[in-house]
Protein backbone atom coordinates (compact mmCIF):
# COMPACT_ATOMS: atom_id res chain seq x y z
CA UNK A 1 0.00 0.00 0.00
CA UNK A 2 2.54 2.16 1.16
CA UNK A 3 4.96 1.11 -2.02
CA UNK A 4 2.05 1.88 -4.28
CA UNK A 5 1.54 4.93 -3.06
CA UNK A 6 4.73 6.56 -3.09
CA UNK A 7 5.45 5.03 -6.57
CA UNK A 8 2.10 7.09 -7.46
CA UNK A 9 3.34 9.93 -5.79
CA UNK A 10 7.15 9.80 -7.32
CA UNK A 11 5.13 9.40 -10.83
CA UNK A 12 3.12 12.32 -10.57
CA UNK A 13 6.10 14.31 -8.88
CA UNK A 14 8.13 13.69 -12.41
CA UNK A 15 10.73 12.62 -10.18
CA UNK A 16 14.16 12.40 -12.14
CA UNK A 17 15.85 8.69 -12.58
CA UNK A 18 18.35 7.64 -10.49
CA UNK A 19 21.58 9.34 -11.14
CA UNK A 20 24.22 7.83 -13.34
CA UNK A 21 27.70 8.23 -13.27
CA UNK A 22 29.12 10.47 -15.93
CA UNK A 23 30.46 9.41 -19.15
CA UNK A 24 34.12 7.88 -19.60
CA UNK A 25 34.22 6.67 -15.48
CA UNK A 26 34.28 3.71 -17.11
CA UNK A 27 33.29 0.79 -14.07
CA UNK A 28 35.17 3.06 -11.31
CA UNK A 29 31.82 4.45 -9.83
CA UNK A 30 30.92 3.34 -6.60
CA UNK A 31 27.32 4.58 -5.10
CA UNK A 32 27.32 5.08 -0.97
CA UNK A 33 23.93 5.46 0.34
CA UNK A 34 22.60 6.70 3.41
CA UNK A 35 22.71 4.16 6.80
CA UNK A 36 19.80 2.74 7.35
CA UNK A 37 19.77 4.22 10.75
CA UNK A 38 19.80 7.39 9.07
CA UNK A 39 15.82 6.98 8.64
CA UNK A 40 15.60 6.39 11.82
CA UNK A 41 17.24 9.44 12.60
CA UNK A 42 14.94 11.15 10.28
CA UNK A 43 12.01 9.44 12.14
CA UNK A 44 13.43 10.56 14.96
CA UNK A 45 13.46 14.45 13.72
CA UNK A 46 10.15 14.51 12.51
CA UNK A 47 8.50 13.59 15.63
CA UNK A 48 9.91 15.19 17.63
CA UNK A 49 9.04 18.23 15.69
CA UNK A 50 5.31 16.71 15.32
CA UNK A 51 5.26 16.16 19.21
CA UNK A 52 6.04 19.87 19.27
CA UNK A 53 3.04 20.71 16.88
CA UNK A 54 0.73 18.84 18.77
CA UNK A 55 1.51 20.84 21.91
CA UNK A 56 1.00 24.19 20.16
CA UNK A 57 -2.30 22.10 18.57
CA UNK A 58 -3.54 21.33 21.64
CA UNK A 59 -2.97 25.04 23.52
CA UNK A 60 -4.59 26.66 20.72
CA UNK A 61 -8.02 24.23 20.78
CA UNK A 62 -7.91 24.70 24.45
CA UNK A 63 -7.93 28.56 24.12
CA UNK A 64 -10.75 28.45 21.19
CA UNK A 65 -12.60 26.14 23.46
CA UNK A 66 -12.29 28.33 26.37
CA UNK A 67 -13.62 31.40 24.49
CA UNK A 68 -16.50 30.28 22.35
CA UNK A 69 -18.36 29.62 25.99
CA UNK A 70 -18.86 32.49 26.34
CA UNK A 71 -19.88 33.51 22.65
CA UNK A 72 -23.52 33.37 21.18
CA UNK A 73 -24.06 29.83 19.51
CA UNK A 74 -23.32 30.31 15.94
CA UNK A 75 -19.50 31.74 16.29
CA UNK A 76 -19.89 28.22 18.28
CA UNK A 77 -20.05 26.77 14.71
CA UNK A 78 -17.50 28.41 13.32
CA UNK A 79 -14.92 27.57 15.77
CA UNK A 80 -16.26 23.99 16.04
CA UNK A 81 -15.42 24.17 11.96
CA UNK A 82 -11.94 25.74 12.44
CA UNK A 83 -11.38 22.73 15.26
CA UNK A 84 -12.03 20.23 12.50
CA UNK A 85 -10.12 22.12 9.91
CA UNK A 86 -6.77 22.42 12.07
CA UNK A 87 -6.90 18.78 13.16
CA UNK A 88 -7.41 17.73 9.48
CA UNK A 89 -4.54 19.75 8.44
CA UNK A 90 -2.11 18.36 10.69
CA UNK A 91 -3.19 14.73 10.31
CA UNK A 92 -3.14 15.04 6.66
CA UNK A 93 0.34 16.80 6.40
CA UNK A 94 1.39 14.27 9.92
CA UNK A 95 0.92 11.33 7.07
CA UNK A 96 2.33 13.16 3.92
CA UNK A 97 5.84 14.41 5.97
CA UNK A 98 5.87 10.58 7.32
CA UNK A 99 6.03 9.61 4.16
CA UNK A 100 8.43 12.63 3.05
CA UNK A 101 10.80 10.88 5.53
CA UNK A 102 11.35 7.40 4.33
CA UNK A 103 11.20 8.62 0.42
CA UNK A 104 14.28 11.26 1.11
CA UNK A 105 16.12 7.86 3.15
CA UNK A 106 15.69 6.12 -0.24
CA UNK A 107 16.07 9.22 -3.01
CA UNK A 108 19.74 9.47 -2.24
CA UNK A 109 22.39 8.80 -3.95
CA UNK A 110 26.11 9.47 -3.56
CA UNK A 111 28.01 8.78 -6.77
CA UNK A 112 31.95 8.89 -6.69
CA UNK A 113 34.06 7.78 -9.65
CA UNK A 114 37.80 7.95 -10.23
CA UNK A 115 37.75 11.96 -11.61
CA UNK A 116 34.46 12.97 -10.20
CA UNK A 117 31.29 12.94 -7.62
CA UNK A 118 28.09 13.17 -8.02
CA UNK A 119 25.11 13.33 -5.02
CA UNK A 120 21.19 13.82 -5.51
CA UNK A 121 19.02 14.17 -2.86
CA UNK A 122 15.45 15.80 -2.05
CA UNK A 123 12.36 14.74 -3.37
CA UNK A 124 9.93 18.12 -3.54
CA UNK A 125 13.78 19.92 -4.70
CA UNK A 126 15.80 18.09 -6.32
CA UNK A 127 19.07 18.57 -6.22
CA UNK A 128 22.34 17.34 -8.01
CA UNK A 129 25.52 18.93 -7.82
CA UNK A 130 28.72 17.18 -9.61
CA UNK A 131 32.07 18.16 -9.34
CA UNK A 132 35.67 16.80 -9.96
CA UNK A 133 38.15 15.90 -7.70
CA UNK A 134 40.24 18.26 -9.30
CA UNK A 135 38.07 20.49 -7.69
CA UNK A 136 37.86 19.35 -4.06
CA UNK A 137 39.53 21.66 -1.50
CA UNK A 138 39.20 19.87 1.38
CA UNK A 139 37.14 16.90 2.86
CA UNK A 140 35.31 17.15 6.61
CA UNK A 141 33.57 14.43 8.67
CA UNK A 142 31.12 15.54 11.42
CA UNK A 143 28.63 13.60 13.42
CA UNK A 144 26.95 15.23 16.74
CA UNK A 145 25.93 13.16 20.01
CA UNK A 146 23.00 11.37 18.32
CA UNK A 147 24.07 10.82 15.58
CA UNK A 148 27.43 8.80 17.18
CA UNK A 149 25.24 7.31 18.92
CA UNK A 150 23.44 5.77 15.69
CA UNK A 151 26.37 5.27 14.02
CA UNK A 152 25.85 7.95 11.53
CA UNK A 153 28.22 11.02 10.10
CA UNK A 154 28.29 13.39 7.31
CA UNK A 155 30.84 13.65 5.17
CA UNK A 156 31.16 16.74 3.67
CA UNK A 157 33.49 17.71 0.18
CA UNK A 158 34.08 21.16 -0.02
CA UNK A 159 35.32 22.61 -3.22
CA UNK A 160 36.66 26.55 -3.58
CA UNK A 161 34.46 29.69 -3.35
CA UNK A 162 33.16 31.69 -0.82
CA UNK A 163 29.97 30.16 0.16
CA UNK A 164 27.09 31.97 1.99
CA UNK A 165 27.79 29.17 5.08
CA UNK A 166 24.22 28.65 5.07
CA UNK A 167 24.80 25.50 6.72
CA UNK A 168 22.87 22.48 4.20
CA UNK A 169 22.08 25.24 1.50
CA UNK A 170 26.19 26.49 1.63
CA UNK A 171 26.42 26.16 -2.24
CA UNK A 172 29.84 24.89 -2.86
CA UNK A 173 29.37 21.68 -0.47
CA UNK A 174 28.76 18.16 -1.26
CA UNK A 175 27.44 16.46 1.48
CA UNK A 176 27.76 12.78 2.26
CA UNK A 177 24.61 12.62 4.16
CA UNK A 178 24.07 10.18 7.23
CA UNK A 179 26.46 7.73 6.08
CA UNK A 180 27.20 4.52 8.30
CA UNK A 181 30.62 4.51 6.74
CA UNK A 182 32.20 7.41 6.78
CA UNK A 183 35.75 6.44 7.41
CA UNK A 184 35.60 4.51 4.08
CA UNK A 185 34.00 7.52 2.30
CA UNK A 186 36.79 9.90 3.38
CA UNK A 187 39.51 7.21 2.48
CA UNK A 188 38.11 6.38 -0.74
CA UNK A 189 37.99 10.53 -1.80
CA UNK A 190 41.45 11.18 -0.48
CA UNK A 191 42.65 8.19 -2.44
CA UNK A 192 41.28 9.56 -5.41
CA UNK A 193 42.55 12.87 -4.44
CA UNK A 194 46.03 12.09 -4.52
CA UNK A 195 46.55 12.50 -8.02
CA UNK A 196 45.84 16.04 -7.93
CA UNK A 197 47.84 17.08 -5.04
CA UNK A 198 50.54 19.18 -6.71
CA UNK A 199 47.51 20.82 -8.66
CA UNK A 200 45.78 23.93 -7.75
CA UNK A 201 42.74 26.13 -8.73
CA UNK A 202 43.17 27.18 -12.19
CA UNK A 203 45.91 25.45 -13.06
CA UNK A 204 46.88 22.85 -16.28
CA UNK A 205 45.09 19.94 -15.80
CA UNK A 206 45.55 16.06 -16.15
CA UNK A 207 44.25 16.02 -19.47
CA UNK A 208 47.03 18.85 -21.15
CA UNK A 209 49.36 16.86 -20.05
CA UNK A 210 48.51 13.85 -21.42
CA UNK A 211 48.38 15.76 -24.90
CA UNK A 212 52.12 17.08 -23.49
CA UNK A 213 53.13 13.50 -23.45
CA UNK A 214 51.29 12.78 -26.78
CA UNK A 215 53.93 15.22 -28.84
CA UNK A 216 56.91 14.14 -26.14
CA UNK A 217 56.20 10.62 -27.63
CA UNK A 218 56.24 11.29 -31.27
CA UNK A 219 59.20 13.27 -30.95
CA UNK A 220 60.99 10.14 -29.06
CA UNK A 221 59.87 7.68 -32.20
CA UNK A 222 61.39 9.57 -34.03
CA UNK A 223 65.24 9.41 -32.22
CA UNK A 224 64.34 5.76 -32.00
CA UNK A 225 64.02 5.72 -35.66
CA UNK A 226 67.13 7.65 -36.07
CA UNK A 227 69.23 5.34 -33.66
CA UNK A 228 67.91 2.35 -35.26
CA UNK A 229 69.15 3.78 -38.46
CA UNK A 230 72.49 4.40 -36.83
CA UNK A 231 72.85 0.81 -36.18
CA UNK A 232 71.80 -0.78 -39.00
CA UNK A 233 74.79 1.39 -40.91
CA UNK A 234 77.04 0.68 -38.38
CA UNK A 235 76.88 -2.76 -38.92
CA UNK A 236 77.14 -3.14 -42.35
CA UNK A 237 79.72 -1.58 -42.39
CA UNK B 1 39.86 21.35 -23.72
CA UNK B 2 39.77 24.30 -25.22
CA UNK B 3 39.63 24.63 -29.02
CA UNK B 4 37.76 20.90 -29.40
CA UNK B 5 34.44 21.93 -31.24
CA UNK B 6 31.19 22.70 -29.78
CA UNK B 7 28.36 19.84 -29.95
CA UNK B 8 26.30 21.74 -32.52
CA UNK B 9 23.05 21.10 -30.78
CA UNK B 10 24.95 23.55 -27.62
CA UNK B 11 26.62 25.63 -30.09
CA UNK B 12 22.62 26.54 -31.30
CA UNK B 13 21.30 27.57 -28.25
CA UNK B 14 20.85 30.92 -27.48
CA UNK B 15 16.95 31.20 -26.42
CA UNK B 16 15.60 29.71 -23.60
CA UNK B 17 12.45 27.62 -23.61
CA UNK B 18 8.69 28.96 -23.55
CA UNK B 19 8.03 27.16 -20.50
CA UNK B 20 10.07 29.63 -18.66
CA UNK B 21 8.12 32.31 -18.99
CA UNK B 22 4.92 30.35 -17.78
CA UNK B 23 7.19 29.60 -14.77
CA UNK B 24 7.44 32.96 -14.30
CA UNK B 25 4.23 34.16 -14.59
CA UNK B 26 3.94 31.66 -11.34
CA UNK B 27 6.61 32.92 -9.71
CA UNK B 28 5.11 36.40 -9.98
CA UNK B 29 2.29 35.18 -8.83
CA UNK B 30 3.22 34.66 -5.74
CA UNK B 31 4.47 37.45 -4.85
CA UNK B 32 0.52 38.68 -4.89
CA UNK B 33 0.77 42.34 -4.65
CA UNK B 34 3.74 42.59 -6.52
CA UNK B 35 2.60 41.36 -9.02
CA UNK B 36 2.45 43.57 -11.74
CA UNK B 37 5.90 44.65 -11.06
CA UNK B 38 7.59 41.42 -10.64
CA UNK B 39 5.70 39.83 -13.82
CA UNK B 40 7.38 42.97 -16.17
CA UNK B 41 10.50 42.44 -14.98
CA UNK B 42 10.35 38.53 -15.18
CA UNK B 43 8.97 39.39 -19.17
CA UNK B 44 11.55 41.59 -19.71
CA UNK B 45 13.90 38.83 -18.27
CA UNK B 46 12.64 36.22 -20.30
CA UNK B 47 12.80 38.31 -23.68
CA UNK B 48 16.12 39.38 -23.45
CA UNK B 49 18.13 36.46 -21.99
CA UNK B 50 20.44 35.27 -24.73
CA UNK B 51 22.90 32.31 -24.20
CA UNK B 52 25.86 31.65 -26.32
CA UNK B 53 28.33 28.29 -25.73
CA UNK B 54 31.27 28.55 -27.75
CA UNK B 55 34.85 27.06 -27.38
CA UNK B 56 36.40 28.85 -24.28
CA UNK B 57 32.76 29.45 -22.17
CA UNK B 58 29.51 30.30 -21.47
CA UNK B 59 28.05 34.04 -22.07
CA UNK B 60 24.43 34.71 -20.85
CA UNK B 61 23.05 38.06 -20.66
CA UNK B 62 19.54 39.74 -19.93
CA UNK B 63 17.95 42.76 -18.96
CA UNK B 64 17.43 46.19 -20.60
CA UNK B 65 17.42 48.73 -17.58
CA UNK B 66 19.26 46.95 -15.73
CA UNK B 67 22.15 44.87 -18.27
CA UNK B 68 23.60 42.04 -16.95
CA UNK B 69 26.18 40.17 -19.03
CA UNK B 70 28.19 37.22 -17.61
CA UNK B 71 30.94 35.40 -18.82
CA UNK B 72 32.58 32.49 -17.75
CA UNK B 73 35.32 29.76 -18.40
CA UNK B 74 34.61 26.10 -19.11
CA UNK B 75 37.89 25.22 -17.14
CA UNK B 76 36.86 27.77 -14.61
CA UNK B 77 33.53 25.46 -13.31
CA UNK B 78 34.26 24.46 -9.92
CA UNK B 79 30.71 22.63 -9.61
CA UNK B 80 27.39 22.43 -11.53
CA UNK B 81 24.48 21.86 -9.69
CA UNK B 82 21.23 21.00 -11.28
CA UNK B 83 17.95 21.89 -8.77
CA UNK B 84 14.42 21.44 -9.96
CA UNK B 85 10.92 21.80 -7.62
CA UNK B 86 7.91 19.98 -8.46
CA UNK B 87 6.30 22.67 -10.64
CA UNK B 88 9.64 23.29 -12.66
CA UNK B 89 9.68 19.42 -13.60
CA UNK B 90 5.98 19.42 -14.39
CA UNK B 91 6.69 21.97 -17.03
CA UNK B 92 10.05 20.15 -18.13
CA UNK B 93 12.34 22.56 -16.78
CA UNK B 94 15.48 22.35 -14.57
CA UNK B 95 18.02 25.42 -13.56
CA UNK B 96 21.71 24.15 -13.98
CA UNK B 97 23.63 26.74 -11.61
CA UNK B 98 27.16 26.53 -12.65
CA UNK B 99 29.62 27.46 -10.07
CA UNK B 100 33.22 29.05 -10.06
CA UNK B 101 35.67 30.20 -7.23
CA UNK B 102 34.85 33.56 -7.06
CA UNK B 103 32.87 35.08 -3.76
CA UNK B 104 29.81 35.47 -4.40
CA UNK B 105 27.43 33.69 -1.71
CA UNK B 106 25.11 32.64 -4.67
CA UNK B 107 25.85 30.51 -7.75
CA UNK B 108 28.14 32.15 -10.10
CA UNK B 109 25.40 31.51 -13.27
CA UNK B 110 21.95 30.06 -13.48
CA UNK B 111 21.37 28.79 -16.84
CA UNK B 112 17.33 28.18 -16.54
CA UNK B 113 14.85 26.96 -19.11
CA UNK B 114 17.80 24.76 -21.61
CA UNK B 115 15.65 22.09 -23.72
CA UNK B 116 18.20 19.27 -22.20
CA UNK B 117 19.68 20.29 -18.84
CA UNK B 118 21.20 16.75 -18.56
CA UNK B 119 23.22 16.79 -22.08
CA UNK B 120 24.24 20.27 -20.84
CA UNK B 121 25.44 18.99 -17.34
CA UNK B 122 27.52 16.31 -19.45
CA UNK B 123 28.82 18.61 -21.67
CA UNK B 124 29.70 21.33 -18.93
CA UNK B 125 31.34 18.06 -17.34
CA UNK B 126 33.35 17.29 -19.66
CA UNK B 127 35.40 20.52 -19.85
CA UNK B 128 35.26 21.13 -17.15
CA UNK B 129 38.66 20.97 -15.00
CA UNK B 130 39.48 17.22 -14.31
CA UNK B 131 36.03 15.73 -15.68
CA UNK B 132 37.63 15.05 -19.30
CA UNK B 133 36.42 11.84 -20.38
CA UNK B 134 39.73 10.62 -21.35
CA UNK B 135 41.13 7.62 -19.18
CA UNK B 136 43.08 8.90 -16.55
CA UNK B 137 46.66 7.52 -16.41
CA UNK B 138 46.05 5.40 -13.48
CA UNK B 139 49.51 6.10 -10.87
CA UNK B 140 50.92 2.24 -10.73
CA UNK B 141 49.50 0.82 -14.44
CA UNK B 142 51.42 -0.33 -17.32
CA UNK B 143 54.48 1.76 -18.13
CA UNK B 144 53.76 4.92 -20.32
CA UNK B 145 54.21 4.57 -24.18
CA UNK B 146 56.90 7.54 -23.57
CA UNK B 147 58.52 5.65 -21.04
CA UNK B 148 58.77 2.19 -23.50
CA UNK B 149 60.15 3.89 -26.54
CA UNK B 150 62.99 5.50 -24.38
CA UNK B 151 63.54 2.18 -22.84
CA UNK B 152 64.17 0.56 -26.50
CA UNK B 153 65.93 3.84 -27.66
CA UNK B 154 68.57 3.18 -24.87
CA UNK B 155 68.61 -0.57 -25.85
CA UNK B 156 69.53 0.85 -29.37
CA UNK B 157 72.19 2.92 -28.53
CA UNK B 158 73.48 0.02 -26.21
CA UNK B 159 73.22 -2.40 -29.05
CA UNK B 160 75.72 0.46 -31.27
CA UNK B 161 77.96 0.91 -28.61
CA UNK B 162 78.29 -2.80 -28.33
CA UNK B 163 79.36 -3.07 -32.23
CA UNK B 164 81.25 -0.39 -32.09
CA UNK B 165 83.49 -2.36 -29.11
CA UNK B 166 83.31 -5.74 -31.26
CA UNK B 167 84.98 -3.63 -33.80
CA UNK B 168 87.85 -2.25 -31.69
CA UNK B 169 88.81 -5.64 -30.68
Amino acid sequence: MIHWLQKNILHLMKMPAEPQPPDGSGGSARVFRSGRNYYRWRLALWFSANVGVVILLAAVLFGLARTIKAGPPWSRLIAEALMALLVTAFLVSGVFTFLQQSMNYELRWYVVTDRCLRIRSGILNVHEITTTFANIQEVRLSSGPLQKLLGLADVEVHSAGGGSGKGSSDSHVARFEGVDNAGEIRDFILVRLRQYRDSGLGEKDHSRLLAFSVESQAAAQAVLTEARALRAAFAQR
Amino acid sequence: MPGYPIPPEIARLERPREQLLTWYFLKALATVFAFPVTMLLFYFRYHTMRYKFDEDGIHMSWGILMRHEIMLNYSRIQDIQLHSNVIERWLGLTRIEVQTAAGTSDSEMTLEGLPNPEAMRDFLYSRMRGGHTAAPAPANAAPEPLQAVLLEIAFELRSIREVLEARKT
